[in-house]
C-alpha cells in the first residue's frame, strides 16, 4: 500500500500559505515570534472568524486549502497533532477562575479549550462524520498522528487522510516556557543556532495540514515510504529500525539525499543529532528547517511540509543544507528524523514518486 | 489466531483499587458518588465520585519516593498500570516491543491552577512547569515502569482512552508490537468542575442516566489500562487471554463542539461500524455499556443511535457511570475494564437511580444487577466533546 501526500499547506513564521520561504526565506532575530496571519476571508466566513481562536482559524484555513472541494465525508480520517492544544483559550478560562473564585464563569472559552476542538471543528466545517482524532505528545505529536494514519493505510481502513500539526505560543506559554529554559536569552541569528552553544531555540507557531491519498495523481507530491517511532531506544535498536525501513523499500542507506533534522541551536537537542550522525548517518548530508521555523511542540509537521516541498521542487536549497553550503540536486529520497529530548524518536521516509 | 486478546487489566476509580474491589461494587451496587474530599474547590457541595486516596496515599501504596514532583493523573494511571502489568506479567526487561497509550485531556490542570498565578511571580514552583501539558503524566507513568518501546497521548476529551485502544490494536495489526497497553487516566481539577458547571450539566445529586427527570452528570476521577496481544504472544509468555477486543470504530458527529446530533449520527455510525469491523450482527450483542453520562442532550441521542442500530428491541443498556461518575478522558477504558468484568463474570451492571422512562425515546435500562447465564459479546460506547465517537466490542473466547 502506496501513501502519497497530495497537497500539504502552512501558516507560521515564514510567508504564509506558499512556498515563497524555499526561494526568499525570512530570517528572524527576535526570540518570540508569531505566525504571519493571511487573510481569512477567502477560507472563513467573518461571522464564523470571530468565534474562532488563532489555532482554529490557522487549523481551518490549512485544511481547506489542501483539500479544495472535497467535502461532506470525502475524507476518510482527520487527525491532529498539537502539543497544546487551544491554550489561548485555556489560559483565558483558567484566568477567569482564578481571579473570580470560580464564579461568575461562561462557557466560551471552556467550550474551545479542549486539544480536540481543532479537529472537531475541521470535522463540523467538512461536515465529516469519519475517523477523527488528536495526538497530544510534545516533540512526537506530528509524529504520532502521522503513524495512526499510516498504520490505517496499511490496513486498508482507509484511503485519504487530513493530517495536520497546529500549536500557537501565548505570552504565557512563552514566559513560562522560557523560565524553564526553553528559549534562548537574547536575539538569535543562523549562525548562533547552527553553533548550538547555549541551551534553547526561539519561538514559532504552527500550522501545517497536509492531504493524504492511496492513489497517485499529477498532483502527488512525494509518497511517504515508511515510518517508525520509538521510546528511549537504544543505538543499536535505531540502526535496526533504520535498517528495517530501507530495507522495506529496497534501498540502502547511500540512496538517501539528506537527513532532515529538527537542529535547534539548542545545545542539549542538537547533540543527540550530532551523535546520531556520526553512529549513523556518516557522510549524509543534514538538512534543518528550525533555524527558518523555529521551535513548538508539533513543528516536526513543518519539517514533513519542508521535506515534502525540496522533494516537489527537485532541489534542496543551500540555506536548509546544515553542514556544507551547497544545494543538494534532484533528491530522490529525504529521511526525516526527529527526537525530543532524547526520549522519543522517529522515521519519516518520504521518496520522490 | 489473529485475534486481539485482552490479557490483562487495572482499574483506579472511587469504587475502589483493583478489578476485585471493582467487582464487588458493581455486584452490591454500592455507587462511589459522594461527598467531594480532595479537591479544594468552592463547588464542595456537588456530587462527584472521587478516588478516595490521596496523593500521599498513592504514593505510600507505590512505594515511591520522586525526585519531582507527579501529578495527580500520574499516580492514578501508575497505580492502574500496575495492576495491568502485574497482571500481564510484564517487566522493563519483557523481551517483546510493547507500546504505551495514554488518553488524557486536562492533563496536569489539578497542579497548573494551584500554582498559575504563582508562576509568574517567583520560581519556588518552576518544577511543576513542565508537568502542564498532556503528555506529562504518560511520560512519567512510562518512565517509572520502563519497558516501553513506544508510547503516546491522545486527547479526545471523553472517549480519549477508547482511542487509545483503538491505535494500541491497530499497531499490533500491522506488526509494529507485540503487545499494546492501552487505556486513560484523568484526575478531577477545578478548571474541570468549573467548566462543565458553566455548561449547567453537572447534577446536583446523584446522576440518572436516561431517567426522564435527569439532571446531568456527576464527574469522577479515575485511571483503567488494558493488555492488548494477540495469541501467540500471550502462550509464549504464558498468559491467560481475558477475553477478545472483536471490533472497534472511531467516528465524529460533526454536529456541535460540546452538544450531540438529536439523532445522534455519530454514536449510530461508531456503534453500526464497530459491529461491521467485528463481523457481529447487531443481535450477537448481549449488552451495551452505554456512554450515559445523565444529562438530558447526551442520553437522548444515545439512546435514538442505539435504537437505530439495534432496532425496537436492543440488548441489556446500562450506564455505569451512575456508579463511577464520569471519569471523562478516563473513561474508555474504565467502562470497558467494567464490561469485561461483566463478560466474564456473566452480569448485566445495574443503571443506578433510573425511574422513569424518557418521553422522546423509548429505552429502559436495566435497573439491578442482572445475572446472565452465558453473555457473549458486548459493546461499550464513549463519545466526546467535539463529537469524538468511539465503540469498541468485547467478546468471550470460544
Amino acid at each position: 500500500m502506496a501513501i502519497y501526500i497530495q497537497s500539504i499547506s502552512q501558516i507560521s513564521i515564514q510567508e504564509p500559505l506558499c512556498d515563497n520561504w524555499f526561494e526568499n526565506p525570512i530570517y528572524h532575530s527576535q526570540r518570540y515570534v508569531p505566525s504571519i496571519e493571511p487573510n481569512y476571508k477567502q477560507y472563513i466566513n467573518p461571522m464564523s472568524s470571530r468565534r474562532m481562536g488563532k489555532i482554529l482559524k490557522r487549523a481551518v484555513t490549512t485544511s481547506l486549502n489542501v483539500l479544495h472541494e472535497r467535502k461532506d465525508n470525502e475524507i476518510d480520517a482527520i487527525i491532529t497533532a498539537t502539543g497544546l492544544g487551544c491554550i489561548e483559550n485555556t489560559e483565558k478560562f483558567l484566568y477567569s477562575m482564578l481571579e473570580n473564585n470560580e464564579t461568575l464563569l461562561t462557557p466560551t472559552y471552556f467550550i474551545q479549550s479542549t486539544h480536540n476542538t481543532i479537529s472537531s471543528q475541521i470535522a463540523l466545517e467538512l461536515k465529516c462524520n469519519n475517523y477523527n482524532s488528536t495526538y497530544v505528545h510534545r516533540g512526537i505529536s506530528f509524529e504520532s498522528a502521522l503513524f495512526d494514519a499510516f498504520l490505517q493505510f496499511k490496513l486498508n481502513k482507509i484511503t485519504n487522510a487530513l493530517v495536520g500539526a497546529h500549536d500557537e505560543m501565548t505570552k504565557d506559554i512563552f514566559t513560562l516556557y522560557d523560565k524553564i529554559g526553553y528559549w534562548k536569552k537574547g536575539d538569535i541569528c543562523v549562525e548562533t543556532l547552527r553553533k548550538s552553544e547555549t541551551l534553547g531555540s526561539f519561538s514559532g507557531e504552527v500550522a501545517v495540514s497536509s492531504f493524504l491519498s492511496n492513489e497517485k495523481n499529477e498532483d502527488s507530491i512525494c509518497s511517504l515510504a515508511g515510518m517508525n517511532i520509538l521510546h528511549k531506544p537504544t543505538k543499536e535498536k535505531l540502526e535496526e529500525t533504520l535498517k528495517r525501513l530501507l530495507e522495506e523499500n529496497n534501498l540502502t542507506l547511500s540512496d538517501i539525499d539528506a537527513v532532515l533534522v529538527g537542529h535547534s541551536g539548542d545545545k542539549e537537542n542538537d547533540e543527540v543529532y550530532s551523535k546520531t550522525k556520526e553512529n549513523l548517518f556518516n557522510d549524509i548530508p543534514f538538512v534543518w528547517y528550525k533555524h527558518l521555523f523555529g521551535e513548538s511542540f508539533s513543528m516536526s509537521g513543518l519539517g514533513f511540509y519542508v521535506g515534502a516541498t525540496c522533494l516537489k521542487k527537485n532541489i534542496i536549497p543551500k540555506h536548509l543544507v546544515f553542514d556544507s553550503p551547497k544545494e543538494i540536486l534532484n533528491p530522490k529520497h529525504i529521511l526525516i528524523y526527529n527526537h525530543f529530548q532524547n526520549s522519543e524518536h522517529s522515521f519519516i521516509l518520504l521518496s520522490k514518486c | 489466531m489473529n485475534d486481539i486478546l485482552v490479557t490483562a487489566m487495572g482499574i483506579l476509580t472511587g469504587l475502589g483499587l483493583g478489578k476485585d474491589e471493582t467487582l464487588q461494587s458493581l455486584i452490591n451496587q454500592n455507587s462511589a458518588i459522594g461527598e467531594l474530599k480532595h479537591l479544594n474547590t468552592i463547588h464542595s457541595s456537588l456530587p462527584v465520585s472521587e478516588v478516595r486516596l490521596s496523593d500521599k496515599d498513592m504514593l505510600s501504596l507505590l512505594n515511591y519516593n520522586p525526585q519531582n514532583p507527579l501529578t495527580r493523573t500520574t499516580l492514578l494511571g501508575m497505580l492502574a498500570l500496575r495492576e495491568a502489568l502485574e497482571q500481564a506479567k510484564i517487566d522493563k526487561d519483557t523481551p517483546k516491543r510493547i507500546a504505551f497509550i495514554s488518553g488524557t485531556t486536562v492533563g496536569g490542570m489539578e497542579k497548573n491552577e494551584e500554582f498559575y498565578l504563582e508562576f509568574f511571580q517567583n520560581n519556588s514552583k518552576d518544577e511543576y512547569i513542565s508537568l502542564h501539558d498532556c503528555a506529562a503524566s504518560t511520560q512519567d507513568i512510562a518512565d517509572y515502569f520502563g519497558g516501553f518501546d513506544f508510547i503516546t497521548t491522545i486527547s479526545t476529551a471523553c472517549s480519549s482512552a477508547a482511542n487509545a485502544i483503538i491505535l494500541g490494536a491497530n499497531l499490533i495489526k500491522a506488526g509494529y508490537v507485540d503487545i499494546a497497553v492501552v487505556g486513560g487516566t484523568e484526575c478531577l481539577s477545578k478548571f474541570h468542575l468549573n467548566g462543565f458547571n458553566t455548561l449547567m450539566i453537572l447534577d446536583k445529586e446523584a446522576c440518572k442516566p436516561f431517567d426522564k427527570n435527569r439532571q446531568g452528570l456527576n464527574l469522577g476521577e479515575g485511571a483503567a489500562y488494558i493488555v492488548l496481544e494477540r495469541m501467540e504472544s500471550a502462550k509464549e509468555r504464558g498468559v491467560e487471554p481475558i477475553c477478545k477486543l472483536s471490533g472497534y470504530a472511531n467516528t465524529c458527529d460533526a454536529f456541535h463542539q460540546t452538544a450531540s446530533s438529536p439523532d445522534g449520527q455519530g454514536a449510530f455510525l461508531s456503534m453500526k461500524r464497530a459491529l461491521e469491523d467485528s463481523g457481529l450482527s447487531a443481535e450477537d450483542i448481549d449488552y451495551i455499556n452505554a456512554h450515559g453520562t445523565g444529562t438530558d442532550n447526551n442520553d437522548s441521542s444515545e439512546a435514538s443511535a442505539i435504537k437505530r442500530v439495534f432496532g425496537e428491541n436492543p440488548p441489556y443498556v446500562s450506564s455505569t457511570k451512575s456508579f463511577t461518575g464520569h471519569t471523562t478522558s478516563a473513561a474508555g477504558s474504565v467502562e470497558s475494564v467494567i464490561s469485561i468484568l461483566a463478560l466474564k463474570n456473566n452480569f448485566i451492571p445495574a443503571n443506578l437511580n433510573f425511574q422513569t422512562p424518557m418521553e422522546d425515546v423509548d429505552l429502559v435500562p436495566a435497573q439491578r444487577t442482572i445475572q446472565l447465564p452465558n453473555i457473549k459479546h458486548i459493546m461499550t460506547n464513549s463519545f466526546g466533546f467535539g463529537g469524538n465517537d468511539s465503540s469498541c466490542i468485547f467478546s468471550k473466547i470460544i
